[in-house]
């Protein structure tokens, strides 16, 4: 008989970059983007130390809390394709550690935030770890095809968390800053869920179009970009930025609508499946993702300039 | 069959031991990080209360 031994990855021990990937690092980018925008925009000087620990904070805060969606949603990510990779998934970090690492660092990302910033940029930084965890992750994805609607709040906070934490108080930019990312999360995963429909089908997630259909996802993608767009100048409209940013947001949310309005028309059954493989919705998805980026830059230049 | 360390072939000792390396060096540099966060901030706080120079 041979003497061959069988050992998954797993048991050869965890490697950095599992522990690295449990903290979401691309999602982490584009928190840790509009986190430092909502800070370099505040009107109060930071010092370039406590302002770079902070952003520092707002990332560790926002890994922490995909470790601990990772660690709650390893069922249903070993059964998607898009998910099956991550470490907890498929088996080689412990779900447990995944946890513990989770919480050690959303705690302690807080009372940092408390030590360099302020307690109301820690308690905004705590109440997206919780929203994000608490009332996405565990209750709502499971439950509502609303569940991105809501619980895209939690990636919204971010700007806010940035403002607070060089002001130590939140006005109306911020806030405002927080609706265009709350209005920025629809259309961008429900344009993702288009082409990953069967992943989230075998899941069992109730994303909009395994409940309501491709069609009415397409149109719902459409009007929230209308809103979006909306909200977008609501800023330049107010007189807290300028032209430049009022330009920005008038030309980029045309573009955005331009894609949305190709998702809503593409070629489709009856029941709005693509018949294109949907191109549209993932030009649509990766457009999103350029439109929160320059927006957001766009409103740094304006306040800068 | 399942067995334990004592019976891993030579690649699989290394393969271990590789990520058991890397995991340390990483562990190193995030506390390594984490003090000089600390000091400096540590520093701009005293400063910054008139503490310090």
């Amino acid at each position: 008989m041979s003497d061959t031994v069988f050992v998954n990855s797993a048991e050869l021990g965890t490697t950095a970059a599992d522990w690295l990937a449990l903290l979401k690092p691309r999602v982490m980018s584009l928190v840790v983007y509009t986190g430092a925008i909502g800070l370099v925009i505040a009107p109060v000087h930071m010092n370039p130390v406590l302002a770079l620990t902070a952003i520092l904070c707002i990332a560790i805060g926002a890994g922490a809390a995909g470790a601990i969606n990772m660690w709650y949603e390893r069922d249903i990510d070993a059964l998607m394709k898009r998910t099956a990779r991550r470490p907890v998934a498929a088996g080689r970090i412990e779900p447990g550690a995944a946890l513990m690492f989770g919480v050690v660092l959303a705690i302690g990302s807080v009372l940092l935030m408390a030590v360099v910033a302020n307690w109301l940029a820690a308690a905004v930084l705590a109440l997206s770890i919780g929203f994000y965890v608490f009332i996405y992750t565990i209750w709502l994805k499971r439950l509502t095809p609303q569940n991105i609607v809501i619980g895209g709040a939690a990636g919204a906070f971010p700007a806010v968390i940035g403002w607070a934490a060089a002001t130590g108080n939140i006005t109306a930019l911020p806030l405002l800053l927080f609706a265009i990312a709350f209005f920025w999360t629809p259309p961008h995963f429900w344009s993702l869920s288009l082409y990953a429909c069967e992943d989230y089908e075998r899941a069992g997630v109730p994303m909009l179009p395994v409940v309501k259909g491709a069609l009415h996802t397409r149109i719902c993608v459409a009007v929230y970009t209308l809103i979006l767009v909306l909200v977008s100048l609501t800023p330049y409209w107010l007189g807290l930025t300028g032209r430049i940013y009022g330009v920005a947001a008038l030309g980029l949310g045309a573009a955005f609508l331009y894609y949305s309005w190709g998702v809503l028309r593409d070629k489709q059954d009856a029941a709005g499946i693509s018949l294109t493989g949907d191109v549209p919705a993932r030009a649509a998805f990766k457009y999103s993702l350029l439109y929160l980026f320059l927006l957001f830059g766009a409103c740094a230049v304006d306040r800068l300039v | 069959m399942r067995l334990d360390h004592e019976n891993w072939s030579p690649e699989m000792v290394a393969e271990f031991k590789r990520r058991q390396r890397g995991r340390n060096w990483a562990l190193l540099g995030i506390l390594a990080g984490f003090c000089v966060l600390i000091y400096a901030v540590a520093v701009v706080k005293l400063h910054e209360y008139g503490q310090m120079w």
